[in-house]
């Protein structure tokens, strides 16, 4: 069957200006546009807007997007010190250690006796009641004492030995803080002298890239700017 | 050798980075242009496009092949246009700069191109886009995937959730209020021919 077309139908005459409908379709289209002015004025006019739109450029981007993968997944290669001993390794090492530490200790024994060290094995007084009451009094007599020493002191000369201990200090802390104040000062002096020196060296490059502007390019801007006077004065 | 998206998207797939870094290259211009021409600001453009491609990366594995690569990645862009949109709440607008960097702008002029036609193709450029931005959404990006991304009728229409004919329907009828403005600023002639 031969398709139809309908004067102005919108969804047609999308589908005929994108050239997307059947080839049937299209020859139908085709030939009512070649007879019907308003269809062909309709086709002509979206086909210019259609060319307006073509000029409708986004601005350029800097883009340039990468995928890194996370650093954790590269693994670098490790140097055969460090890399871990196999279990086999470090049991025989367990091994050495221990039977060494085992021989060392039997010389040990054998040489202990002829030096004549005491040995454990002596046994030893044991300790009594009376023992531990004669030591609490000769303990209590001795705090007793140190008490009364303590009190016979003039509280005057504490103080004032306190007193010179923490002016002492007090003058220690002020000396320490103006030497780091002194440093600090330095350093900021010096870091400024630098950025300085790196600002002026930066300044005369720029300077340097603007004398070497050419003369095209002062052309140009001179072309440009009678263009807006142009403009300008046609606007008024 | 070129590979192709789907043995890009398979490597990927496998862990090799550089083949998507490869597929976003081919990508990047496109998905940026149809969120500039979408939400009409260059930054948040620019934002959009970065994240497509990383949700992309991130869901690289739920990616069956379904549909055509770029499809996926348009679908995705999109839907971050719309959010951007919905976040905004208000029509996109259109980016105008104050002041016009004329180093650039000589630039950009082409090597038999006067500056009268320079200004004239740039005024034209941003007389469309501010018609475009005035479009509603729907007509917006139907037009623009047409457009400017060559899609399909079917491939719009599965692109928006919506039947063909709403597809049709929308580019006719948005074709007719750019039409309309460009008469205003003068940029079309004025259909004269008017239907019974």
């Amino acid at each position: 069957m031969r398709p139809t077309f309908k004067c102005g139908d919108p969804l047609a005459l999308v589908s005929y200006l994108y050239d997307e409908c059947a080839p049937q379709e299209r020859h139908a289209i085709s030939a009512h546009v070649a007879v019907c002015e308003a269809c062909a004025d309709e086709i002509a006019s979206l086909s210019s807007t259609r060319e307006r739109l073509g000029e409708w450029h986004p601005p350029h981007a800097q883009l340039g997007f990468r995928v890194v993968p996370a650093e954790s997944t590269v693994l670098k290669p490790v140097q055969w010190w460090r890399r871990p001993m196999p279990v086999w390794a470090q049991t025989a090492a367990a091994v050495v250690v221990f039977a060494t530490g085992l021989s060392l200790g039997a010389r040990l024994e054998q040489a202990a006796p002829s030096q004549g060290v005491p040995r454990a094995a002596v046994t030893t007084p044991a300790v009594t009641a009376g023992d531990l009451s004669a030591l609490e009094r000769r303990l209590r007599a001795e705090i007793s004492q140190l008490h009364d020493v303590a009190a016979g002191q003039p509280a005057a000369a504490t103080d004032a030995h306190l007193l010179d201990r923490v002016r002492t200090l007090i003058q220690d802390s002020e000396q320490r803080q103006q030497r780091e104040l002194a440093l600090r000062t330095a350093e900021v002096v010096r870091d400024f002298d630098a950025q300085r020196r790196v600002d002026l060296t930066r300044i005369e490059r720029t300077l340097g890239q603007m004398d070497g502007t050419t003369g095209v390019e002062v052309e140009q801007q001179r072309q440009m700017l009678n263009y807006l006077m142009r403009v300008s004065q046609r606007g008024q | 050798m070129t590979l192709t998206d789907d043995e890009l998207v398979a490597r990927s797939v496998g862990g090799d980075a550089e083949s998507f870094n490869q597929l976003i290259l081919r990508w990047e211009r496109p998905i940026y242009a149809l969120a500039y021409r979408v939400i009409g600001r260059e930054e948040d453009a620019r934002d959009v496009c970065q994240e497509t491609f990383l949700r992309a990366f991130r869901a690289l594995p739920g990616f069956k092949g379904q549909a055509k690569f770029s499809s996926w990645l348009y679908r995705i862009a999109l839907n971050l246009c719309r959010d951007w949109i919905r976040r905004q709440r208000r029509a996109p607008v259109t980016q105008m700069p104050e002041d016009v960097d004329l180093g650039e702008f000589a630039a950009e002029r082409g090597p038999v191109e006067s500056i009268e036609e320079l200004v004239s193709r740039r005024e034209l450029s941003a007389i469309v886009e501010e018609v475009m931005a005035r479009l509603p959404e729907e007509q917006r990006t139907a037009i623009i995937l047409k457009e400017y991304h060559g899609m399909t009728f079917q491939e719009i229409a599965d692109m928006q959730g919506c039947p063909l004919s709403t597809v049709k329907t929308r580019l006719y009828q948005g074709l007719l209020v750019v039409r309309r403005q460009l008469e205003k600023h003068g940029q079309l002639t004025p259909q004269l021919v008017k239907r019974a």
